[in-house]
């Protein structure tokens, strides 16, 4: 257990920094394409369809012409920091596999589906 | 206030938040919203969706530092994580169906509460291993932590009354968007009698996962505002972060004095601006 547990703080805490690093990264992006405008977060909107889903994040931060790349860019550190714990999960529960603790390995996958479900429904 | 000065003021003020929170133990998501809400006059439900997000980076962080330590419980944690996320799925489709209003009255009725909780004293007698619950034995739940003179081992009670009151932290947790770790910690500290390191290290690993729980139906009923939770979950990280490394030199005990009144001053404008805006 040891090892993984090593290996789970490594990926959680890298995983943290690159996503970090990214959100930061595509902030100064668009804030440098927004200067000088009011932010609008007073009145609640929503927020477009493209944000919604990582594939379509992805599509959006190269589609240099389409309006909202850049804050598809920021979506995108945010997606890979929300996927952080789903990772914790998975690994762990992977840990538990190796381990033929099928106990645990079972209480893991139940709190991966339901993340799963809650992520992707 | 126009942008970039908009995105600093809200990323500073997240710095703070983080800090405090780190500097006095609450969290620094249930200190953010309120101050986006009331400061800088932000949506609340745009507020929670930025909170949560921050939540789960700085859950992340400290989570890891205390994995490695060998403090928390996984086994634990995990088994726990089963109330807590879908009591998370409950509060959030709670949350979207909820006026704002009423979300900021329950708000600030949870962060008074939370302030109360932290002034608690922590028990101090542990549970031996023998006298833990069959149920937790059977799980094996009973662990250890390394303490100043060889491992310490720890037995636990309270098991079902404990996963019960976890649900309901799952269910304020994604209610409101906050990491709910000051009832995580009640659960385990009071009920389950767990030692108070442990407590801590364990609620730090599960804040994140329950937080995830909620935080797809955020984003698909569009609650994450990518330009509002960038500064946000940038400034609490980095605010939590550096709240870590004050807490060996800062005086600790008057800082918490000072902002637990603060703290429950803005808890109580959370509740007024709640019934304002249903009043008028």
């Amino acid at each position: 257990m040891n090892r993984l547990t090593s290996l789970l703080a490594q990926v959680m805490l890298t995983g943290t920094l690159i996503a970090a690093a990214i959100i930061a990264a595509g902030l100064v992006w668009y804030l440098s394409a927004h200067l000088g405008q009011s932010p609008g977060d007073h009145i609640f909107r929503g927020e477009p369809r493209f944000l919604e889903s990582p594939v379509a994040m992805v599509r959006h931060i190269f589609a240099l012409n389409e309006v909202g790349h850049r804050r598809s860019l920021v979506m995108f550190g945010i997606f890979l920091l929300l996927l952080n714990p789903l990772l914790r999960v998975g690994l762990a529960g992977l840990g538990y596999l190796l381990e033929k603790d099928r106990l645990f390995a079972g209480i893991s996958a139940i709190v991966f589906a339901v993340l799963l479900v809650s992520f992707f429904w | 206030m126009t942008e970039p000065f908009f995105d600093l003021a809200v990323a500073a003020a997240s710095f703070f938040a983080g800090l405090l929170g780190a500097l006095i133990g609450l969290g620094g998501g249930i200190i953010v919203t309120p101050l986006l809400v009331l400061g800088f006059g932000i949506d609340i439900r745009y507020a929670m969706g930025a909170a949560l997000c921050s939540v789960i980076a700085t859950s992340s962080g400290a989570a890891a530092a205390y994995l490695r330590d060998g403090i928390s419980n996984m086994q634990i944690g995990m088994f726990l994580c089963i109330a807590t996320t879908i009591g998370a799925v409950c509060g959030a489709l709670l949350a979207v169906v909820l006026d704002q209003s009423v979300l900021a009255i329950i708000f600030g009725v949870a962060l008074l509460v939370t302030v109360i909780l932290s002034l608690r004293k922590k028990s101090e007698a542990l549970v031996t291993v023998e006298d833990s619950d069959p149920l937790a034995a059977r799980l094996r739940l009973p662990g250890e932590f390394p303490g100043p003179s060889g491992p310490v081992r720890y037995g636990v009670v309270g098991l079902v009354p404990g996963f019960a009151v976890m649900w309901v932290a799952g269910v304020l947790s994604g209610l409101l968007g906050i990491g709910s770790g000051a009832f995580k910690v009640l659960a385990m500290d009071q009920i389950m009698r767990l030692p108070f390191k442990v407590t801590t290290a364990t609620s730090n690993f599960m804040i994140g996962v329950t937080a995830a729980a909620s935080v797809g139906i955020y984003l698909k009923k569009g609650y994450l505002d990518p330009a509002l939770v960038a500064p946000v979950a940038l400034g609490v990280l980095a605010g939590a972060f550096a709240g870590a490394k004050l807490l060996t030199v800062a005086p600790v005990k008057l800082l918490r004095v000072i902002f637990l009144v603060a703290v429950s001053i803005i808890a109580v404008q959370m509740i007024a601006q709640g019934l304002g805006i249903s009043l008028s």
